[in-house]
């Protein structure tokens, strides 16, 4: 309990850091925002209205003053309205953050699902051929950049086979088919590894080793001890591995015409429409920070030889 | 604790097995109940196009207002670029500058509202109060309505006003009825419900149209800016028509499977100088540049051959177009020489060319929605580093802020339809004259303002084409323009997709007549 | 695999050649391309493998196989210099910080927290997207978010040697800290930063190559990897070799450098050389 207070009270600087990082990265972009908005309105207008408009957003006023004025209009959910559509930021982000998420939570399902399994039958089999093809597999899954897997996929699958639409229309079991298995498949073949390599360390554990000795069942012993541990690995390699994932989100959903937020960023740096991808860059690191304490703390639950030890932490 | 660990792993792992093997049974929702849907993929239709909308009255979303269906205009164009009705039966050139338009009497809105000459004038209002563009066009000094018979007098003689009435703006709407979410009540044979800017719009029949029965129920039209993913759309079905296709993806459809559809248009890709730039004032450096551009080899080969190699300001099916205009031939050794002489040499061995110790090296400005530009860019780079031209390629959704500087930028490569409104001085306003607003290089030719005059005090049409040819050859001289290509439009769509029709002013493309059998 | 020291040896050379041969050609990539690689011939476009363009040939007729050897370089050593960058500064803030600890080492570790809490490629997305364009902007741009992880490794290792006896000794005789620094606390922690640094070239190298394919990295007519695969995407179906290349390529090299990778940690491995 101590500890879960302990983290969440870390999180205010780091919260405060990414509002600000976000914050300062809008102004590094070279332009002003004033003359950025009125270029991509089309108006013509003199210095003096362009003075009165910096005036009327404080941006005469110094950076400072300016983050935290911002930070206000930022907790009324107030983000400012993108250049291109004049839309409300906060209202778009918040409209496709669910299809990212359903996407992304998706991909992490179908992992767990194909990496489990393989990951089990590669340690049981160690040595075998069924163990070798399946680290060559993760192997050739780890070594493909995720674009060239959706571009192959989309030929295969979409083109020759017809199994499943090429773009998505809207938010079907169908259209996500593809996007999913894209982002699965980098993420299995680590997974694979990782889940074989615990369970290798688990079957030498001595006490695997006693209960094969004193004759209790083999199967029960690997599913009941083995398992807990795999979930452990696992959950270490979502916090790991999420970062990435929201990053390869990007690239897929624009791939797939998947209209989440990903999908909106990449557009969004094509328009230049800075408030989209400022908003874009700061709630992903927030939620990013987020999965992070929920699988750190969730991770102490499971493995009660942390939660002993955490005097160092 | 083991337990309740084992069962949610169990439960985990059932969850998403029922998940991955829903992925594979899952039925086609697409639950047609006797409704006739076509979907339709555009890579144009965006924000970045200034069509993120379909309001008229905005930016170019008319054109995204016409081409769909959803608005209609006074006149239209035919396949000769020639005037016919639409929503006006008639018009009348009373004098200089009044004009008579009699309307048809059997429009209505698709709210069913009459459109009468007064919902044409409240159009024309608006369009003119909220759109810059339109109002310097018109030049209306004022518009009288009286049943069916419209009444606009303009503030200076306007011989090309009807043809004005034709560009997408020009699209009559309810306007009492508002905007919403960017849609606007028309009078066309569809109906726009659902706008999605750089997503999607959904388009219904039109119950209430009044030229005729629509033969669609609905039709959704996809934004796809990718040229790749529309392609394998169309070849995986999940879209019947297509309209943007790259080039490189035009064999696979070259079949029985699917029907093409295509046309000339007046759509030009080419070069603005900018005379802002040290550089490019040089004339010979203009020439050279001119010279060393290969235009056949950019429309047989990256273009596949749908194109047109551009001359002057407009293609051949225009009186006043193709031929009747000489540009510079590609001669690469000729512009080699030109810049030679005009003292541009290569003296420190690196292939590009340098004068008073000042590289020849251009900065080409450019964009990537329309796909001909990039390769046009890409190609030019190599063809004129061959000359001794260094090209320093930029080509950004982002042009338009560059282009609005003065300095920063030698070459602009852009898209334009030229003779949209079937009056060659649309161009000319809108591009090469001293006060026109996409002048974005500064060029001024005194003689080129005095031909322009002549133009807007002629109505005689064989004259105005004269003019009109002397006008291209002025800046075609100069080199303050290139012409590389014109667009050869065309639209793919399953085979059993019928009345989908090119047109050369590319303005017409959903009707009453478009089905899916 | 092989698990004896012997076969960990054997393996290491192999796979050390192999990505030092990759270097090489990155190195000197124009002495081994057959054409220019931006040399345009629009008559021998979309020409499929044969024996002269044994990779066939692009929309713009230019050999593929000449484009795929120059984008070695630039892909290759970007991302070698990329992994040499943030090695080396991170590994040197990490020792610093390590070494000295205090406030120095508070403020350089917040600020590593910082950059960490971003997710890494939607950073150098945004990164990238302010900065434009360009080879160069997307090595800064990964670079900016990656050498935390190097300090971290450096710093903890520090820790761990900083109280051993040698280095009290050298404190005693009164070395300076540099020299403490540069000849007892780093000859003790490089190996892990080396395995780490290895492990990362194939993943930078296929995030500077999905930077170029969203068209934030290298610009055309540059030929580089990604953004050749993005611009070839259309030709997947009527020329598949014009997409498939880059994309064998980067393959190709990743798994290159990962084996390597695979092979120095196994080296390094303690449990292993027992």
């Amino acid at each position: 309990m101590k500890y879960t207070c302990k983290r969440i009270l870390q999180l205010i600087p780091i919260l405060f850091a990414i509002t600000f990082l976000s914050f300062a990265m809008m102004r590094l972009a070279g332009s002003d925002v004033i003359e950025q908005k009125m270029q991509n309105t089309g108006q013509v207008v003199s210095e003096a209205q362009l003075n009165a408009a910096r005036e009327e957003l404080g941006l005469d006023k110094p950076m400072i003053t300016q983050y935290f004025v911002w930070l206000k209009n930022l907790l009324h959910g107030d983000m400012g309205v993108s250049y291109v559509s004049g839309k409300n930021v906060f209202d778009t982000f918040i409209e496709k953050l669910p299809a990212t998420i359903l996407l992304t939570v998706s991909s992490i399902l179908l992992t767990i699902v194909i990496s489990i399994p393989l990951g089990i039958i590669s340690a049981v089999y160690q040595n075998k051929i069924i163990d070798y093809i399946i680290r060559l597999l993760s192997f050739i899954g780890n070594s493909m950049p995720n674009f060239f897997v959706a571009l192959v996929l989309m030929y295969f699958l979409g083109i020759q086979l017809k199994l499943f639409p090429i773009i998505s229309r809207g938010i079907s079991i169908e259209s996500l088919a593809m996007p999913t298995l894209t982002l699965a498949i980098a993420m299995s073949a680590k997974y694979m590894r990782q889940i074989r390599a615990t369970i290798l360390d688990e079957l030498d554990k001595d006490y695997i080793i006693g209960a094969k000795a004193r004759g209790v069942r083999f199967s029960v012993t690997l599913f009941m001890s083995v398992l807990r541990a795999c979930l452990v690995t696992i959950i270490t390699l979502l916090a790991l591995s999420i970062g990435s994932l929201l990053g390869g989100t990007a690239i897929i959903e624009s791939i797939f015409m998947w209209d989440g937020v990903g999908k909106m960023a990449v557009d969004a740096i094509n328009m230049r429409d800075y408030p989209i991808i400022q908003a874009y860059v700061m709630w992903m690191a927030i939620i990013y920070v987020m999965v992070n304490l929920i699988t750190d703390l969730s991770y102490r639950l499971l493995d009660p030889r942390i939660r002993l030890g955490d005097k160092s932490l | 604790m083991k337990k309740f660990i084992a069962m949610m792993l169990a439960a985990v792992l059932t969850a998403s097995v029922f998940v991955g093997c829903g992925s594979t049974k899952e039925e086609s929702d697409s639950a047609d109940n006797g409704k006739k849907t076509l979907v339709f993929g555009d890579t144009t239709f965006n924000a970045e196009n200034e069509e993120g909308n379909v309001n008229p009255h905005e930016a170019y979303c008319g054109w995204a207002t016409i081409r769909y269906g959803i608005g209609e205009t006074l006149f239209k164009f035919d396949d000769n670029m020639e005037l016919t009705p639409w929503l006006a039966e008639s018009y009348e050139n009373v004098d200089d500058l009044t004009w008579k338009i009699k309307l048809k009497d059997n429009i209505v809105f698709s709210n069913n509202k009459v459109c009468d000459a007064n919902a044409v004038k409240d159009c024309l209002e608006d369009l003119i109060a909220v759109h810059e563009r339109a109002a310097g066009d018109l030049a209306i000094d004022s518009i009288t309505a009286d049943g069916l018979e419209l009444t606009i007098k303009t503030t200076e003689p306007k011989p090309t006003l009807i043809n004005y009435l034709c560009d997408p703006y020009g699209c009559i709407v309810d306007v009492a009825a508002g905007v919403n979410d960017g849609m606007v009540v028309g009078t066309g044979p569809f109906v726009a419900t659902e706008l999605v800017t750089d997503d999607h719009l959904n388009l219904v029949k039109n119950e209430n149209y009044w030229n005729g029965d629509v033969k669609l129920d609905e039709i959704t039209v996809l934004t796809i800016s990718d040229g790749d993913t529309l392609a394998m759309a169309l070849q995986s079905g999940d879209i019947d028509a297509a309209y943007g296709m790259a080039y490189a993806s035009y064999p696979l459809f070259e079949n029985d499977d699917y029907t093409f559809t295509s046309t000339a248009t007046s759509r030009a890709f080419f070069l603005q100088m900018n005379y802002n730039s040290p550089i490019i004032s040089d004339a010979a450096v203009r020439e050279a540049i001119a010279m060393g551009i290969n235009k056949e080899g950019f429309v047989n080969t990256l273009l596949n051959g749908y194109g047109y190699v551009g001359e002057g300001a407009f293609p051949d099916t225009f009186s006043f177009g193709g031929q009747k205009v000489q540009a510079k031939s590609y001669d690469p050794e000729k512009a080699k020489q030109i810049l030679e002489d005009a003292g541009w040499v290569d003296s420190d061995g690196d292939g590009i060319r340098e004068k008073d110790g000042k590289k020849l090296s251009i900065n080409w400005i450019s964009y990537p929605s329309r796909q001909e530009l990039p390769l046009l860019a890409e190609s030019a780079q190599a063809s004129l580093k061959e000359l001794g031209i260094d090209v320093q390629l930029n080509i950004t959704a982002d042009h338009g802020t560059i282009v609005a500087e003065k300095d920063g930028w030698d070459v602009y490569a852009s898209a334009f339809v030229t003779c949209g409104i079937g009056d060659p001085m649309y161009f000319f306003n809108t591009h090469a004259l001293e006060s026109s607003v996409k002048n974005r290089g500064g060029y001024y030719n005194a003689d080129l303002e005095e031909l322009a005059k002549e133009m807007n005090s002629t109505c005689d049409a064989d004259e105005r084409s004269d003019i009109a040819i002397k006008m291209q050859q002025e800046i075609v001289d100069d080199d303050a323009f290139i012409f590389c290509s014109f667009l050869k439009m065309s639209m793919i769509s399953k085979s059993n997709v019928t009345g989908l029709k090119a047109c050369p002013c590319d303005y017409y493309e959903f009707t009453a007549d478009l089905d899916i059998n | 695999m092989m698990k004896n020291k012997k076969g960990i040896k054997l393996r290491l050379i192999l796979f050390g050649l192999l990505a030092l041969g990759m270097i090489i050609v990155a190195i000197f990539a124009d002495k081994f391309c057959p054409f220019d690689p931006l040399q345009q011939d629009l008559n021998s476009a979309y020409l499929a493998p044969d024996g002269v363009h044994i990779m066939g040939t692009d929309a713009y007729g230019r050999d593929m196989f000449s484009r795929i050897i120059m984008g070695a370089r630039i892909s290759i050593i970007s991302t070698l210099s990329l992994v040499a960058i943030i090695s080396i500064v991170g590994t040197i803030i990490g020792l610093v910080c390590g070494y000295f600890g205090g406030k120095i080492d508070m403020l350089v570790m917040r600020i590593s927290d910082m950059f960490l809490a971003f997710p890494g490629l939607v950073f150098a997305i945004a990164i990238a997207a302010i900065m434009g364009g360009g080879v160069a902007n997307a090595v800064v741009a990964l670079a900016l978010i990656s050498w935390p992880k190097y300090a971290r490794i450096a710093r903890s290792q520090t820790l761990a040697v900083k109280n051993s006896t040698y280095v009290t000794a050298a404190v005693v005789i009164g070395d300076s800290h540099i020299r403490i620094m540069k000849n007892h606390i780093l000859p003790n922690i490089w190996g892990p930063i080396l395995v780490t640094a290895v492990l990362d070239i194939g993943t930078m190298l296929m995030e500077l190559a999905g930077l170029s394919f969203l068209g934030l990295g290298a610009q055309p007519p540059v030929a580089e990897w990604g953004s050749m695969m993005s611009t070839g995407r259309s030709m997947l179906q009527t020329c598949p070799w014009v997409v498939l290349s880059p994309g064998l390529a980067i393959f190709i090299s990743v798994i290159i450098f990962n084996l390597f990778g695979d092979s120095i940690r196994d080296a390094f491995d303690p449990k292993l050389n027992n």
